[in-house]
């Protein structure tokens, strides 16, 4: 297990209100880099908030993010992406109609053109049939990827041709072609059945070793448990505990929040 | 040489064939992005109005006339964009439809470029179909690279979802004003053209139907491809004249055949339907649109069915 060095992210006081509905409360929060960290709690804890406030598909309403001890303070969802933030969605979120390498290809663009003057003037000005150079270095990163997924044989199927579990790698393929240092997986494990989901925990693993931080939302606990490096966990908001699997498993607030009051360890 | 080639007549129909077939590009474009826009008929009469009011009133040269109305609509796209990034489906129609609505009531109201009279005396350029034939060719080919480049599939990307795609790192907002402000100036473009070809244009010239029919154009010839564009302007445009020959070649039918009970009937209907004036036309549209719709929703023509053709073993 990678020792610790300076945080991935460091949060301080996040807040999330909905209305008079406090989605996060106060968070306080960091993740080590190098770290799988997973993040769990009861539906409507505020986790899957959380990524969304990360990403920047929500603004919070209080608090602040350090990333890699800068602040996060870009507004749009794509420009986080370019500072090493990746997730993937809870509900599969891929392009129907483009095909799993393609899929992966959208995920380098923010990598292979740093403009969209480029991006223009490398669509429209090169030799008649010479595909360009970028393009070829994007689908070789890409089928690496694939393989690297292990869906290398389904590269040229539609995304929503393919089977669930398969469209849940995919996902994390696309995720992995922005080449993050920090990578969200929202409930990974969703969906898939027992093969799948101890599959997943060494691909999980793979990425980490690739020096992938990852943030793991997830209601699989063999899954949580057995990779984990710390777990924090929310409940209506609000962290109500943190450690590694062994010290939240003990914990008796974490215990009450899943089985209810009154229940002896 | 083009001019040499068709008599006047046959010209008018290609010219108005190749404006369609741009217009239908101006809106393929924003289109891609999943951007549908029934503003296409105003950037059209930007278009118009701008080549007109340089060429007529400063002497202006067409040929220098005609990119600064595709660049001077295509500004006022980008400014259009601004607003519709935030609007989706319905809201963004109608947003498209008010700024054409604009368009229309400032060249009505505006007599500088003729008010209520219209732009009369617009310089006819004999060469029209020159530059109809030699734009379509660069679109074709710009559409034909884009389709098969990242920035392409980026726009496809964000036509399928678009908070998906801006989380994977596309910059949604310039893709998405890219594609606006290009539809804008291609429209210009067609517009500039149909007016140096027509002579004449007034506020009503680019009218809710000229949007109604691009959009139908797209619609009909598939938008998945950079083809159909092309294949449903030119389809749809074509028809009233296939149809206006036929009719020709039913009137060499001899009298002696058609002149008893029920083959009169038959000729007379024949002939009343083949005869598609506009009301009829757009009845028609209407028709085909409502079929469509059932049987292919997605166009004549799709990217995959393009796919099969070109290699049928791998279909």
């Amino acid at each position: 297990m990678p020792e610790a060095a300076a945080p991935s992210i460091e949060i301080k006081g996040l807040t999330k209100r909905f209305g008079g509905f406090f989605a996060l409360n106060e968070l306080d929060m960091e993740v080590a880099a190098g770290h799988i960290h997973a993040l769990i709690g009861p539906n409507g804890a505020g986790k899957t908030t959380f990524f969304n406030l990360l990403t920047g598909v929500l603004a919070a309403d209080e608090g602040a993010i350090l990333f890699e001890g800068r602040p996060l303070d870009e507004g749009r969802p794509s420009r986080r992406t370019a500072r090493g933030i990746a997730r993937t969605f809870q509900n599969i979120r891929l392009f129907p109609h483009l095909t799993a390498l393609e899929t992966v290809m959208i995920g380098e663009h923010c990598r292979a053109y740093a403009s969209i003057w480029k991006a223009l003037g490398s669509a429209v000005l090169r030799r008649p049939f010479d595909e360009a150079a970028e393009e070829r270095r994007m689908r070789e990163n890409a089928m690496e990827l694939l393989a690297f997924l292990g869906l290398a044989a389904h590269a040229n199927e539609r995304a929503s041709n393919l089977p669930y579990g398969e469209q849940r790698k995919l996902e994390i393929a696309r995720a992995l072609a922005t080449q993050p240092r920090l990578l969200l997986l929202d409930e990974p494990a969703a969906g898939l059945n027992p093969n799948e989901t101890a599959a997943l925990d060494e691909t999980i693993t793979r990425i980490r070793d690739r020096g992938v931080t990852i943030v793991l939302i997830e209601h699989d606990m063999n899954l949580v448990m057995g990779i984990s490096d710390r777990v924090t966990v929310l409940n209506f908001g609000t962290k109500i505990a943190e450690g590694t699997p062994g010290e939240v498993q003990a914990h008796p607030s974490v215990l009450e929040a899943y089985l209810g009051e009154g229940v002896e360890p | 040489m083009l001019h040499d080639l068709f008599d006047g007549y046959t010209r008018s129909i290609l010219v108005f064939t190749g404006v369609n077939i741009m217009a239908a590009y101006s809106f393929y474009a924003p289109f891609k992005t999943g951007q549908v826009s029934l503003g296409q008929a105003g950037f059209m009469a930007i278009g118009a109005y701008a080549s007109a009011v340089l060429t007529q009133k400063f002497g202006v040269p067409f040929a220098a006339a005609l990119p600064v109305a595709g660049v001077v609509a295509g500004g006022i796209g980008v400014l259009v964009g601004f607003p519709a990034l935030r609007i989706k489906g319905i809201y963004l129609l109608l947003l498209t439809l008010g700024f054409a609505e604009i368009v229309q009531v400032v060249a009505l109201s505006w007599d500088f470029v003729g008010g209520a009279q219209g732009f009369r005396q617009i310089p006819f350029v004999p060469s029209i179909l020159e530059y109809v034939v030699a734009l379509i060719v660069v679109l074709v080919l710009f559409f034909a690279r884009l389709e098969r480049s990242s920035l392409g599939r980026a726009m496809d990307a964000v036509h399928q979802d678009e908070t998906a795609a801006e989380v994977m790192g596309l910059d949604v907002v310039r893709i998405k004003l890219l594609a606006f402000g290009l539809g804008a100036a291609i429209a210009g473009l067609a517009g500039a053209l149909y007016a140096h070809h027509a002579t004449y244009i007034d506020s009503n010239t680019f009218n809710i139907m000229v949007a109604v029919e691009i959009l139908m154009f797209v619609i009909v010839g598939g938008s998945s491809t950079y083809w159909g564009p092309l294949l449903g302007a030119g389809f749809l445009t074509l028809l009233p004249e296939f149809l206006r020959t036929l009719r020709d070649w039913l009137e060499l039918v001899p009298v002696a055949w058609t002149d008893f009970f029920p083959m009169n009937r038959v000729y007379d209907f024949l002939h009343d339907a083949l005869d598609f004036e506009n009301a009829k036309r757009l009845i028609v549209y209407g028709i085909i649109i409502m079929v469509m719709m059932i049987l292919r929703p997605d166009g004549l023509l799709t990217r995959d069915s393009l796919r099969r053709l070109w290699m049928p073993r791998h279909a």
